[in-house]
C-alpha cells in the first residue's frame, strides 16, 4: 500500500487528485451565494459592517463611534454627521457531506471513489482560499467528521482523511443532516455528494440545512449502470445497503418504468431543491469529475 | 368418493404435476445480482402491475394463452361428446352373456367375457347423467344383477363382479326379466302419476318405450321366443375375434344290453375353426388311460363351413367334414368316472373335455300296467329290444291291488320305470311314472279339451326325455290337452297345444302323454325305444346318474337321496361346497349347474351314500365360437354394433388436457422475457 502524502508537494499527485488538476484548482475559489459570517476574520466579505477598506454604508454619528469614519465632506456640504461604514473581511466555512452509505460502493467507475475526488477537489479549493473546511461522511448518521481544516499546509491531512472514509451502511441522510446540523451551527456554504438513493427521502434531510441558511448545493452523482441498467431474465436483485431482495423478470416495460421512476426522483428532488434555494446537480460518474469540476459547479456558481 | 375417470386424472397428474414442479424450480433459480438500491426497481415492478390492466390491449402472448386455457376449461364443463350412436332413451337394460362360448380366449390372451365387460363399462360410462340402467347376466338361466338404478357407477360395478360360465346361451328368459322389470319399474311411475290409469290397458303404458336393450355378447345366441317388446331398442355389442376351437358336442357312455361288462363310449367331435386340424382323442377311466390299444385316437376334421353353407358337415371321422366320431369301448364290471379328452390347445378349453359317471352294470326295471293287450304287447316289445332286465306287467285291476312290496322298497317305486296305459291312479309313491292318454290322480290335474289331426310342430331335444327324439316324423291323429300346474314342462307340441309334458311333484316325476299309442306312428318309429331309454335313464328312482347321457350346464337336474339320508354335501368342480338338507320321500335339485365337471355328492345316511354327477358342456352352440354375420333374437335380426368402439366417446378429458398443457405454457411465458 503506498504511503499517504503528508506535504503538499507530496499531494500534488494521488490517487485522488491528478497534478495537473490541483494546479487548476489553485485558481478557483468556492463562491457564496449568501454572505456568511464566521468567527474569524478570513477574505470573505461580510454582509456584517466592518473595517475593511471597501466602503459599504452610511449612518448617523451617535455619541463613542469612531470619529475616523466620519464623512468630512458630508459634514461640509450638509452640516451633519454621517459614518462611513466598511465591509467586515470574514472567514467562509464550507462543509462537504459525503454519503458513504452501501450504495455507493456501487458502479463502474464507483460512485464512493467519484464522491471522493469531487470532495477533495472542493476541500482544496477552499484551503487554497484559507476558508475554513469542515469534512463529514455520513450513512444514517456522521459516521466519520472532521471540522475547521484551513490553509493548505492542512492538504495532506485532508486528503488521508478522505482516503480512509470507509463505504458501508444504509442511507439516512435525514438523521445525517439533523447531526451535522446539531454539531455545525455557523453558516456557510454546504455542498452535498451522494446518489441520492436514500429510502427514508432524501429531501426530509434538506430542511436541517436550509434552516441553518447555509448555501446548499447537492451533487447527485450516479454510475451508468443506474442510468441505463443492462440486465436480462429472471433476477434477485440485492440492495447493497440492506440486503433486501426484488425479484424482477426484466422487460421493456420494466425497463422503461424503471427510467420513469428514475427521472420522477430526480425530478422530485431537483423540484424541492429549486423551492428552497439549494442547487442540484446531477452527474454520472462516467463524466471526468474534472469537468464536473471545472464545468457544472462553475456553471452553478459554487466555484469561480 | 370415488372417481369416474381415475386413470386418465393420474395420467394427467402425472404429466403436468412434474412439469409445474419444475417451472416453479426453475422460478426460484434467479440469477443473484447486488445493486447499489432496489428502491426504484421496486417502484418500477409496482407500477407494471398496476398498469398492466390498463395496457393497450395489444399482442399479447400471455393473455392468448390465458384465454386459451380459459376455453379449454369451459369446453371441458360443456361435457363435450363425440356421437357415433347416441341413446337418447331414459332406460337402458344390459344383457352380458356369462355362457360357455364367452371363455374362449382371445389373441390377447384375455377371455372373451373380460372384452364384454370392458366394453359393457365403456358403455356405461358415455351415458348421460340421469340415465337408469340395470345390468342382466345370463347363460342358461338370467340374474338380476344390478337393478334399475341411475347410479351409474353401482352399474359398472355390478358388471365387473360377472362371472363366466359353461352354460349355454338362452336369451329369451332374460329379455322377458328386462320387459317385467322395466315393466314394473315404469307402472310404478306411471301410476304415481296417474292414478286412473286402466289396470286391463297396459299398453297404454307403453312400457318398451324409451328402453334400450343393449346385448353384450359374441352373438352365438339361439333364437328366442318372439318376444313383446313393446317398442323396446335392442342392439348387440358383439365381442370376439377368435374362431378356432375343437370341441366336443356329444358324449354318450352306455353298457351293452347283451355283456353287461362292455362299456362303449360314443363322441362326436367337431370343428369349428377356419382350417382343418388332425388331434388326438383319448379316453381315461378313474384318471388312467384305459387298457388296450385305442385309448388315443386321431381323428381328421375339415374346416367349418360358415353357417348356412351347404354340406358344412360330416358325421365319420376322415370324409373331409368338420365333425368326426370316435368310439371307445372297454371291459368295466364296475362303476367309475371316464373322461374324454380332446388333446388340442385352443380358443376355448371348456369344451375339450367331457366326462360322464359310468353306473356298475345293472339293468333296468320297468312296470307296465295296461288292460289292453295290443298296447301292452307294444310296451314289452320295446322294453325288451332295450334289453331291460326286470319286466313286469300289471292290469289296473292287479296294480292297486298289488301289495306295497311289489311296487314300492324303501318308500320308492322298486322300478325305474312305471308306465300305465289308459289307467289313472292315485297309488303313485316317488318315482318315475308315463301315463299314455291317462292322467295321476292328483289336485290340478285334468283334462281340457280333445285336439285332432294337429302336426307335431315341436319337441323340446334338450330335454333328457327328449334327447334324439326324430318328432318330425311323429303323426299323432288326436291328443288330449292336458292341465297341468304352471311348472309342467311342455316336451312335445302341436300349434297351440302340448302332446306330451313333463311333471314333477313331491319326488315323483311324470311324463304325461295324451293320446293313445296306438293312434298314433310312435310304437313304429324310432322315437319310441328311444324315449323308453331315456325314460329308464332319466326318471328312475336311483337318480339320472345311471349311465347314457351325462346332464349339461344349464341344466337343473334332480337327484333322489338315498334311505336314511337327512343331508348331502355338494362339493362342486371348482372345489366349493356346499351342504343342504333332503328329504327322503324327495329329490334334492343339484341346480345352478353352471359350470362343467363332476359334482360329488355326500349323504349322511347310514352307508354313507356318494354320488358322482358329471356335467359337460355338449352344446354346438357355445363351441361354435365364431361369431355369426347376422344374429337374431325374437325373429328379428338385431342391430350390431362394433363392441370395441364405444357409442358415446366423451371428450371432456382431452379439453381439460388441453387447458393443463395452456396453463404450463403460460407459467412459462410469464417468467420468461417477454419480448412486447
Amino acid at each position: 500500500m503506498t504511503a499517504l502524502p503528508t506535504t503538499v508537494a507530496e499531494v500534488r499527485s494521488t490517487s485522488l487528485l491528478s497534478a495537473d488538476f490541483i494546479a487548476r484548482l489553485e485558481r478557483l475559489e468556492i463562491v457564496s451565494r449568501k454572505i456568511h459570517s464566521a468567527r474569524q476574520r478570513g477574505d470573505r466579505r461580510s454582509r456584517r459592517r466592518g473595517d475593511s477598506a471597501e466602503f459599504a454604508d452610511y449612518r448617523n454619528y451617535v455619541s463613542g463611534d469612531d470619529l475616523r469614519h466620519i464623512d468630512w465632506n458630508i459634514y461640509a456640504r450638509l452640516d451633519r454627521l454621517f459614518l462611513k461604514l466598511f465591509f467586515e473581511e470574514e472567514e467562509l466555512n464550507v462543509s462537504i457531506l459525503l454519503d458513504v452509505s452501501g450504495s455507493m460502493s456501487a458502479g463502474a467507475p464507483e460512485k464512493a471513489l467519484y464522491g471522493k475526488r469531487v470532495m477533495a477537489a472542493l476541500a482544496y479549493v477552499g484551503l487554497c482560499n484559507h476558508d475554513r473546511v469542515n469534512l463529514c461522511a455520513y450513512t444514517n448518521r456522521v459516521v466519520r467528521a472532521r471540522w475547521g481544516f484551513r490553509g493548505r499546509r492542512s492538504l495532506p491531512e485532508v486528503l488521508s482523511f478522505i482516503d480512509a472514509l470507509p463505504v458501508g451502511g444504509a442511507s439516512g441522510f435525514v438523521g445525517a443532516a439533523r447531526e451535522f446540523a446539531m454539531r455545525h451551527t455557523q453558516k456557510g456554504v454546504c455542498v452535498v455528494v451522494s446518489d441520492l438513493l436514500d429510502k427514508q427521502g432524501f429531501t426530509a434531510g434538506l430542511p436541517y440545512l436550509v434552516g441553518r441558511r447555509m448555501d446548499a448545493y447537492v451533487v447527485q452523482t450516479l454510475s451508468p449502470q443506474e442510468l441505463a441498467p443492462e440486465l436480462a431474465g429472471d433476477l434477485a436483485l440485492v440492495d447493497a445497503e440492506d440486503g433486501e431482495v426484488a425479484e424482477v423478470t426484466i422487460s421493456r416495460p420494466l425497463l422503461d418504468r424503471y427510467m420513469s421512476r428514475l427521472e420522477e426522483h430526480r425530478a422530485a428532488i431537483r423540484a424541492y431543491c429549486l423551492r428552497r434555494g439549494v442547487s442540484f446537480v446531477t452527474t454520472s460518474t462516467a463524466q471526468p469529475f474534472e469537468t464536473l469540476v471545472l464545468g457544472y459547479l462553475r456553471g452553478r456558481g459554487l466555484l469561480r | 368418493m370415488t372417481f369416474l375417470s381415475l386413470k386418465a386424472g393420474l395420467w394427467a397428474a402425472a404429466a403436468v404435476v412434474p412439469l409445474l414442479i419444475l417451472l416453479y424450480f426453475l422460478k426460484l433459480k434467479r440469477q443473484r445480482r447486488e445493486v447499489s438500491s432496489t428502491l426504484l426497481w421496486r417502484r418500477a415492478v409496482e407500477d407494471l402491475r398496476v398498469n398492466a390492466p390498463f395496457q393497450r390491449l395489444r399482442r399479447n402472448l400471455l393473455l392468448f394463452l390465458q384465454l386459451l386455457l380459459l376455453a379449454a376449461v369451459l369446453a371441458g364443463i360443456a361435457e363435450p361428446v363425440a356421437r357415433f350412436l347416441r341413446t337418447s332413451r331414459p332406460r337402458v337394460v344390459i344383457l352380458l352373456d356369462r355362457s360357455g362360448s364367452m371363455r374362449a380366449t382371445e389373441a390377447d390372451g384375455r377371455p372373451r367375457l373380460e372384452h364384454a365387460r370392458e366394453a359393457a363399462e365403456a358403455f356405461v360410462a358415455s351415458l348421460p347423467a340421469g340415465t337408469e340402467a340395470m345390468v342382466v347376466s345370463f347363460g342358461a338361466s338370467p340374474a338380476v344383477v344390478q337393478p334399475l338404478t341411475s347410479d351409474l357407477r353401482r352399474v359398472a360395478a355390478a358388471i365387473r363382479e360377472i362371472e363366466p360360465t359353461d352354460e349355454p346361451t338362452r336369451i329369451e328368459q332374460a329379455l322377458q326379466l328386462a320387459m317385467a322389470y322395466s315393466e314394473s319399474n315404469s307402472a310404478a311411475a306411471a301410476g304415481a302419476e296417474s292414478e286412473n290409469a286402466a289396470a286391463e290397458d297396459d299398453r297404454s303404458l307403453d312400457t318398451g318405450a324409451g328402453l334400450d336393450i343393449e346385448i353384450f355378447s359374441d352373438g352365438n345366441i339361439a333364437d328366442a321366443e318372439p318376444t313383446d317388446r313393446a317398442g323396446a331398442r335392442m342392439r348387440l355389442h358383439r365381442v370376439g375375434e377368435a374362431t378356432d376351437n375343437v370341441g366336443i358336442t356329444m358324449l354318450d357312455v352306455r353298457r351293452d344290453a347283451d355283456r353287461p361288462g362292455m362299456v362303449f363310449v360314443f363322441a362326436e367331435i367337431e370343428n369349428f375353426g377356419r382350417e382343418a386340424v388332425t388331434t388326438d382323442v383319448s379316453l381315461s377311466l378313474e384318471g388312467r388311460p384305459i387298457s388296450g390299444p385305442g385309448s388315443v385316437q386321431a381323428v381328421a376334421l375339415g374346416a367349418a363351413e360358415d353357417e348356412g353353407a351347404p354340406g358344412s358337415a360330416g358325421v365319420s371321422s376322415g370324409d373331409g367334414g368338420s365333425r368326426g366320431n370316435v368310439l371307445f369301448e372297454f371291459e368295466h364290471g364296475a362303476g367309475g368316472e371316464v373322461r374324454l379328452e380332446v388333446h388340442r390347445a385352443d380358443a376355448l378349453a371348456s369344451d375339450n373335455v367331457a366326462c360322464a359317471v359310468v353306473a356298475p352294470p345293472r339293468a333296468a326295471s320297468m312296470l307296465v300296467v295296461s288292460g289292453r293287450p295290443r298296447a301292452l304287447a307294444v310296451l314289452v316289445k320295446a322294453a325288451e329290444a332295450l334289453g331291460v332286465g326286470e319286466l313286469r306287467t300289471m292290469s289296473p285291476g292287479e296294480y292297486e291291488s298289488a301289495a306295497e312290496g311289489e311296487i314300492a322298497a324303501g318308500g320308492r317305486l322298486r322300478f325305474d320305470l312305471a308306465v300305465f296305459d289308459q289307467h289313472e291312479t292315485d297309488r303313485l309313491v316317488p318315482g318315475g311314472y308315463a301315463f299314455f292318454d291317462s292322467l295321476p290322480k292328483m289336485d290340478g290335474v285334468s283334462w281340457s279339451r280333445t285336439v285332432e289331426r294337429q302336426p307335431i310342430v315341436y319337441g323340446r331335444n334338450e330335454h333328457a326325455i327328449m334327447r334324439n327324439i326324430d318328432y318330425e316324423t311323429l303323426y299323432i291323429s288326436r291328443w288330449r290337452e292336458a292341465i297341468l300346474p304352471p311348472r309342467a314342462l311342455r316336451l312335445l307340441e302341436g300349434p297351440d297345444s302340448a302332446a306330451i309334458s313333463y311333471l314333477e311333484d313331491a319326488g315323483r316325476r311324470f311324463v304325461i302323454a295324451g293320446f293313445d299309442l296306438l293312434e298314433s306312428n310312435l310304437p313304429l318309429a324310432e322315437a319310441f325305444p328311444m324315449l323308453i331309454q331315456n325314460m329308464l335313464t332319466s326318471m328312475s328312482a336311483s337318480g339320472a346318474a345311471d349311465s347314457g347321457r351325462s346332464p349339461r350346464t344349464g341344466d337343473s337336474i334332480m337327484v333322489t337321496p338315498p334311505a336314511g339320508a337327512t343331508r348331502v354335501t355338494v362339493t362342486r368342480p371348482d372345489g366349493a361346497r356346499e351342504a343342504a338338507a333332503v328329504r327322503a320321500v324327495a329329490d334334492f335339485a343339484l341346480g345352478e349347474l353352471r359350470g362343467a365337471g363332476v359334482f360329488r355328492l355326500s349323504f349322511d345316511d347310514p352307508a354313507g351314500t356318494t354320488k358322482a354327477v358329471a356335467v359337460n358342456v355338449e352344446d354346438a352352440n357355445e363351441s361354435r365360437i365364431r361369431t355369426k354375420g347376422a344374429v337374431r333374437i325374437g325373429g328379428e335380426e338385431v342391430d350390431i354394433v362394433g363392441a370395441e368402439r364405444p357409442t358415446n366417446v366423451p371428450l371432456w378429458k382431452y379439453a381439460v388436457a388441453a387447458a393443463l398443457a395452456a396453463l404450463a405454457l403460460e407459467w412459462w411465458v410469464y417468467h420468461r422475457r417477454v419480448m412486447i
